[in-house]
């Protein structure tokens, strides 16, 4: 890696990408979720101009034979209302993609803020913080998801706040954690003696220091949402049919593993790819990182 | 315009104790209690000289200097920076102080962001106390480099492509950007190879030379004091016991303490064997509860009942030689 | 003299994430019976490896040994099996660390973390290999029908009477005051000197003919190291056994030392009795270490710095590790590395200034 890394952003970007050369797995990582990322605007894009990249309308049933085992004209085959699984799968990326990039972007963000300034602060602010982030730790998922769904009615759109309240503590505490670490560094105390007040510092010297460690548990949980999201779909109270979800279409299909096996098995292997995709990535990521 | 003659930093009956617990415990037994790390010490830094403060664990020198320098807030006692009392600054005065007083740390590795490059560490002083253009910035940066020792490359390295050596280097070399009139180095040189160590001194000698710096040397290491040092000031559990002119402090060493630990630091010479024949019971006394009155007196081959009873002050003994010991007499 | 210890051309590699690195290269000495010997050098120069190596202590997948043996008393270490070399470790040869407080195990008092070393000795004395079997060396040498495992005693009540006199005497041994009172202290409770006598206590309680010390007295301050230092050659003659001190600080080997061996980045570069070192060193390196240890004012003497930096273990360069520093370099030093030669009588140096 180059060492003379000056800010243009095209040196960068190149720099970025010769980083993820360096290790196969860190190239295996990013591969899949680019694939998923690309994919996930693609349908978004799509939908949007009206088009549709799929080869079949997934909501449209009986476009083929229903029950029918994987073929050239139904990659992934159909389901028993004739619907193609492959169509079903990929339009479902955006939502199970996006629901948990923003889920665990917020919670990264939220998490990552509210337990850094409370172990940088210390005393007393500390405390009540991470009484508060107790508080939240404590909810059960399912019964806050089934509380607002109740009051707010059910949806997509619900659920992820639902996921966004429940997942910011273990950011906490994480971040936390390691603040307590970094705050006891002499640089810390040097950005003192520097003149720099408390806030300054936090910015410019813990935040990047911790952003990393955050960075690669976040990249782990993205497939941890996708699964807690798909069981709160299977309850009927995010994404409901005659929409898709991958989770949701494992729990429906999963008496048909012997007989009909091409449809929880395919979802199920997406959900698989996503997860181990990710954390492939947050694992090469912080191995490249570490050897600046 | 301070004069030549006045101390660039004055001490007076400085006290820096630490409350046992914190937080909130309703099963404690009343009475406060606290680690008593600095107890009552006072003395005075001379300008573009060094000064050691040397100790073991438990004497106070790192407390001392992390008070000196407004780290840690003193219990009692008074500071004062070229004359003007610091002990009670607010914030916007502390930048003042700190263009004028700077730190260098003793662990290299932990000294510098590991996410930021070289020139950022470096310029930090600059660009949080001083101010000034991009590029008068960087031109500081470089001199400050330059004095070091390191080539101008190394600003754009990350701290993780440095050895030891090179770290320490560059943390003197923030220290010192700003111009700094006094530098208080605690242990700048204990985490570092013997040949590392030898360049880092010599590189503290000729950046005292070049830039009129006073420092403040905190250090366990006999041999380092000696070599670097003017005034010498030993420190036990708290208190000084000796102060004085290093030649004189360390030929003619007159606190039994003193004694005692110059006799068990390790001479380079298998013909002195002075090691194995030091004989020095006990261990350093807690600092929550130290002994009654001299608190070396549980270890003191001099030791009679007024040690006990009263915590000797410090006496000159000869110009500029002070010690605290009731019979001081009797290490003549 | 007898000779105890013999290292014979050991090399070592470490597996690391950037390259092999060789920590020991082709590292030779010999430790004779009843001496101090000093392993003296910086950063990387391979002097913890040999007392790792040594012990058999060598971090299992990530370093190898490539060439070389480990004589012990005509057995060489590196050729036996786990199970064998766990006979050796311990018993004949003891270890004490740097860092005492990582040392001892934080939940045990300290009489018992010593009793547990007395019973593994005496167990392996009666021939047990299984040290699981407690209850029987307990049963058999001291007459107890306790079971319990050493670490679960209630030192004032179930330890037997006979144990615990051995543990006490373990303790007076290294010169603790206060033995009886201490072995009912958990380690956090006592100063830095006295968990080292602690840690020394047990690897002596094995009576070992070799005790290795990485850095026993680098974490200690300058009064408890007199005190520490000054134990373990008093202790050499009390228990016969030899040392092998590791060390960066010159000045402590020349207080303790019979004989200094130096290392830099792997090799051995000079090894001599201690009077000779300090009178004639030979190796510019040594030369450089001496004159690198301030011994005066800064007006006195001339603190003369080595100028330049340690190699690379993984970038090592060809011909003499020292050319790119040493002031005396000549032209086959950058081709060819220098071997150990004996230049004097019993004084040891691998630099082509003497030869060869």
């Amino acid at each position: 890696m180059s060492n003379l890394n000056t800010s243009r952003a095209s040196t960068r970007v190149r720099s970025f990408f010769r980083m993820i050369r360096t290790s196969k797995g860190l190239t295996l990582g990013f591969i899949i979720v680019a694939f998923f990322l690309l994919t996930s605007i693609a349908v978004v894009v799509s939908g949007l101009l009206g088009a549709r990249i799929t080869p079949y309308d997934p909501i449209k049933q009986f476009v083929g034979p229903a029950m029918s085992g994987p073929s050239w004209s139904h990659l992934f085959g159909t389901d028993k209302l004739g619907r193609d699984v492959f169509s079903e799968i990929i339009s479902a990326m955006p939502t199970d993609i996006g629901v948990s990039l923003a889920v665990v972007s917020v919670a990264f963000i939220a998490g990552g803020l509210i337990g850094s300034i409370a172990a940088f602060k210390g005393g007393l602010f500390d405390e009540t913080l991470m009484r508060v982030t107790d508080l939240f730790f404590a909810l059960p998922a399912l019964v806050l998801a089934l509380v607002i769904a109740v009051i707010l009615g059910p949806g997509t759109l619900n659920m992820t706040f639902v996921l966004m309240i429940i997942w910011w503590p273990t950011y906490a505490r994480l971040a936390r954690g390691e603040t307590l670490k970094v705050a006891h560094q002499n640089y810390i105390e040097a950005a003192r003696f520097s003149g720099l007040g408390s806030i300054r510092i936090l910015f410019r010297h813990v935040l990047p220091n911790i952003f990393f460690i955050l960075l690669v548990y976040a990249t782990l949980d993205v497939g941890t949402v996708v699964l807690v999201f798909s069981s709160l779909s299977y309850l009927g109270l995010a994404v409901t049919p005659p929409n898709v979800d991958w989770g949701q279409m494992v729990n429906l299909y999963q008496d048909n593993l012997l007989s009909a096996p091409w449809l929880p098995l395919f979802p199920g292997f997406i959900i698989a790819l996503g997860v181990i995709g990710f954390s492939v990535f947050g694992d090469g990521l912080r191995d490249a990182l570490e050897l600046r | 315009m301070a004069s030549e003659e006045q101390p660039i930093l004055q001490v007076e009956n400085l006290k820096k104790y630490f409350p046992l617990s914190e937080g909130f415990n309703p099963f404690s037994r009343g009475g406060k209690k606290n680690v008593k790390a600095v107890d009552g010490v006072s003395f005075s830094l001379p300008r573009k000289k060094t000064t050691a403060v040397v100790g073991e664990s438990g004497s106070g020198k790192t407390t001392l200097a992390r008070t000196v320098t407004l780290a840690d807030i003193a219990t009692s006692g008074k500071i004062l920076f070229e004359g003007a009392e610091i002990s009670r600054k607010k914030k916007s005065r502390k930048k003042e102080l700190y263009r004028n007083m700077q730190f260098v740390f003793q662990d290299p590795d932990s000294s510098l962001d590991p996410r930021a490059k070289v020139k950022v560490s470096i310029s930090e002083p600059l660009r949080g106390l001083v101010g000034g253009t991009k590029s008068a910035v960087e031109e500081q940066v470089f001199q400050s480099l330059d004095a070091v020792g390191l080539p101008r490359e190394y600003a754009e390295r990350y701290p993780a492509s440095l050895s030891g050596g090179e770290k320490q280097r560059v943390a003197i070399a923030r220290a010192i950007v700003t111009h700094p009139k006094l530098v208080i180095l605690d242990e700048p040189t204990s985490a570092l190879d013997a040949s590392v160590q030898a360049q880092i001194l010599k590189l503290l000698l000729d950046l005292q030379e070049q830039y009129s710096l006073s420092y403040m040397l905190i250090t366990h290491n006999i041999a380092v004091a000696r070599y670097l040092s003017d005034f010498i000031l030993v420190m036990y559990a708290g208190n000084i016991a000796e102060y004085g002119p290093t030649k004189a402090v360390l030929a003619k060493p007159r606190h039994p303490y003193t004694i005692a630990m110059i006799a068990s630091a390790p001479e380079p010479d298998p013909w002195k064997r002075n090691l194995l024949s030091v004989e020095i019971k006990g261990e350093v006394p807690s600092a929550i509860n130290p002994p009654s009155g001299c608190k070396f007196h549980p270890r003191c081959p001099y030791a009679e009942k007024i040690c006990t009873e009263v915590n000797p002050p410090l006496e000159e003994i000869a110009p500029g030689h002070f010690v605290a010991c009731h019979f001081v007499e009797k290490t003549a | 003299m007898d000779e105890l210890l013999k290292v014979d051309g050991l090399t070592v590699e470490y597996n690391t994430s950037l390259g092999r690195a060789k920590a020991l290269d082709n590292a030779s000495l010999t430790i004779e019976q009843n001496k101090l010997i000093c392993v003296v050098g910086e950063s990387g120069c391979g002097k913890s490896t040999l007392a790792l190596a040594i012990m058999g202590l060598l971090p299992r997948g990530v370093a190898r040994t490539t060439t070389g043996s480990i004589g012990y008393h005509s057995t060489d270490l590196n050729s036996l099996d786990e199970d064998k070399r766990r006979e050796y470790r311990g018993t004949e040869i003891g270890m004490i660390f740097q860092e005492p407080l990582t040392s001892l195990n934080p939940v045990y008092r300290v009489g018992d973390q010593i009793a547990e070393a007395i019973l593994v000795r005496v167990a392996r004395e009666q021939g047990m290999k299984d040290t699981a079997a407690r209850s029987d060396v307990m049963q058999k040498t001291y007459n107890s029908r306790s079971a319990a495992k050493p670490s679960r005693f209630r030192i004032r009540r179930r330890m037997p009477e006979a144990l615990r006199k051995e543990v006490i005497e373990a303790l007076k041994l290294v010169r603790m005051p206060d033995p009886e009172e201490i072995i009912g202290r958990y380690p956090f409770e006592l100063s830095g000197g006295m968990r080292q006598r602690v840690m020394i206590a047990m690897a002596l309680a094995e009576k070992p003919s070799l005790l290795v010390a990485d850095e026993p007295t680098t974490a200690l301050d300058v009064t408890t190291q007199a005190q520490v230092l000054k134990l373990m050659r008093e202790l050499m003659k009390d228990v016969n056994a030899s040392i092998l001190l590791i060390t960066h600080d010159m000045a402590v080997a020349a207080q303790v030392a019979d004989q200094i061996v130096v290392m830099y980045a792997g090799d051995i570069v000079e090894d001599a009795s201690v009077f000779d070192l300090f009178s004639e060193p030979l190796h510019p390196y040594t030369k450089g270490l001496l004159s690198c240890i301030p011994t005066g004012t800064k007006d006195d003497a001339e603190l003369v710095p080595i100028k330049g930096r340690l190699p690379d273990n993984r970038n090592l360069p060809v011909g003499c590790k020292f050319a790119a520093r040493c002031p005396y370099v000549m032209d086959v030093c950058t081709k060819k590395r220098p071997g150990l030669i004996e230049a004097k009588p019993g004084h040891k140096v691998a630099c082509f200034l003497f030869g060869q």
